[in-house]
């Protein structure tokens, strides 16, 4: 049956409605669970808040095992979605400026945007920075290409890189999930507390 | 009494949630496995199976290669050796064996033309059009009866008997011009062409007249 929009049984038109649709209900969770402060999310980095890890650990893990048993049960095929293609050094060239800039202004870009809608000045000093960051890497971009294009390969999974079947992949990335969970309880207790 | 036990329980709430979540995940890892069909489900197959397009008489097939229809391609599934001795115009041989290569891929897995299977008869190309149909491939027809129908009917075929509908005689003047235009001769319809005897005109004969020489006037009286 699924995906819907792929298969046919949602038509394409729909799919930026649909989008603004689910951006809407993320970004009113996002606010409600507190994810426009900056010390919230800055809290990972510092061991006194480990929500972000929570949150973003238990969606992959709930949609994964859901897509898993979509799939076992022929409501979903899985090898019709889209599996972003690997480029190497770009993501871990731009993965670590993601890092850098989440940890000193204590925003990703999706809940920048939430800030931003609650009137925060740091927010919207960070979405600038972000504009002015898009600036520069379109005018640079014959500079980044070969960085950007290079070292691709392919849609890679990591079950498949590793040889086990998804399933297995699963159930290994749930016990590391919950131990992480675990962890990081025990070391936020050991921490100083900060009322933010 | 009633929020401390409620506190209680609530304490244990994520231990709860993760429990569940490892659950599922368990699960998950103990299904039974069962193989995944690739390409076109079992219902759809079935409806190809029965669909009224799934055969294409000789009949039609002549039509197409005189009306020099471009839309189809006859792919001949026999061997190489066969497809050498005798082929289709224009037809391509993809032999049953080699079929799921990659460069006959090309040629099968496409919509924008009809493909004609061809084989000696129709099990070679049936078994041609359950292997691509089961990959997903669209617009596919076997030649009912093959070849050997190809030959039998377009290529040499009956005379209807005088007690025959018009409607064959109709089908036999049809299939006689389809197989004059595959190159068939019929030394009956023959017309030799006879040179006109021209009967030429018997030339003039010039039959001169003597003049009587006038006698050279003598002299005298």
């Amino acid at each position: 049956m699924g995906p819907l929009i792929p298969n046919g049984i949602i038509p394409f038109e729909w799919n930026n409605i649909i989008a603004i649709i689910i951006g809407i209900a993320f970004g009113f969770i996002l606010e409600s669970s507190g994810f426009s402060s900056s010390r919230k999310l800055a809290g990972v980095f510092y061991g006194y808040d480990f929500a972000v890890l929570k949150v973003f650990f238990t969606a992959a893990l709930v949609s994964s095992i859901g897509l898993l048993y979509m799939d076992y049960l022929g409501y979903v095929e899985m090898g019709n979605l889209y599996i972003h293609p690997t480029y190497l050094w770009a993501a871990i060239i731009g993965g670590a400026i993601m890092g850098v800039g989440f940890v000193s202004a204590g925003f990703c870009p999706g809940t920048s945007l939430c800030a931003v809608a609650i009137g925060k000045i740091d927010a919207i000093v960070y979405v600038v920075g972000i504009m002015i960051g898009i600036v520069i890497f379109a005018e640079l971009y014959e500079v980044f290409k070969p960085l950007y294009e290079g070292f691709a390969y392919g849609a890679l999974t990591l079950d498949e890189t590793f040889g086990i079947s998804p399933y297995m992949f699963v159930f290994i990335f749930t016990i590391i999930a919950i131990v992480a969970f675990v962890i990081g309880d025990i070391v936020r207790k050991r921490t100083k507390k900060v009322f933010y | 009494m009633i929020n401390r036990k409620l506190a209680k329980i609530l304490s244990f709430q994520y231990v709860f949630l993760a429990l569940i979540i490892i659950i599922l995940a368990g699960v998950l890892l103990l299904l039974p496995k069962f193989e995944k069909h690739e390409g076109i489900n079992p219902q759809a197959f079935l409806s190809n199976v029965i669909s009224p397009e799934r055969y294409m008489t000789t009949d039609e097939l002549a039509e197409i290669y005189i009306n020099q229809d471009p839309s189809y391609i006859v792919v001949d599934v026999r061997t190489e050796n066969d497809f050498k001795s005798y082929n289709l115009p224009n037809s391509i041989n993809i032999p049953l064996n080699t079929l799921l290569n990659e460069d006959a891929e090309g040629y099968l897995n496409q919509d924008q033309y009809d493909i004609v299977l061809v084989s000696n008869d129709n099990f070679s190309a049936n078994k041609a059009w359950i292997l691509c149909n089961r990959l997903g491939y669209k617009n596919l027809h076997v030649l009912k009866g093959g070849m050997n129908e190809w030959f039998s009917t377009i290529i040499n075929p009956q005379k209807p008997t005088e007690t025959m509908s018009a409607k064959e005689y109709e089908l036999y003047n049809f299939r006689k011009a389809s197989s004059m235009f595959f190159g068939v001769m019929y030394p009956e319809d023959i017309k030799v062409f006879k040179k006109p005897v021209v009967v030429k005109p018997a030339p003039k004969k010039v039959i001169p007249k003597k003049k009587k020489k006038k006698m050279p006037t003598e002299g005298g009286c």
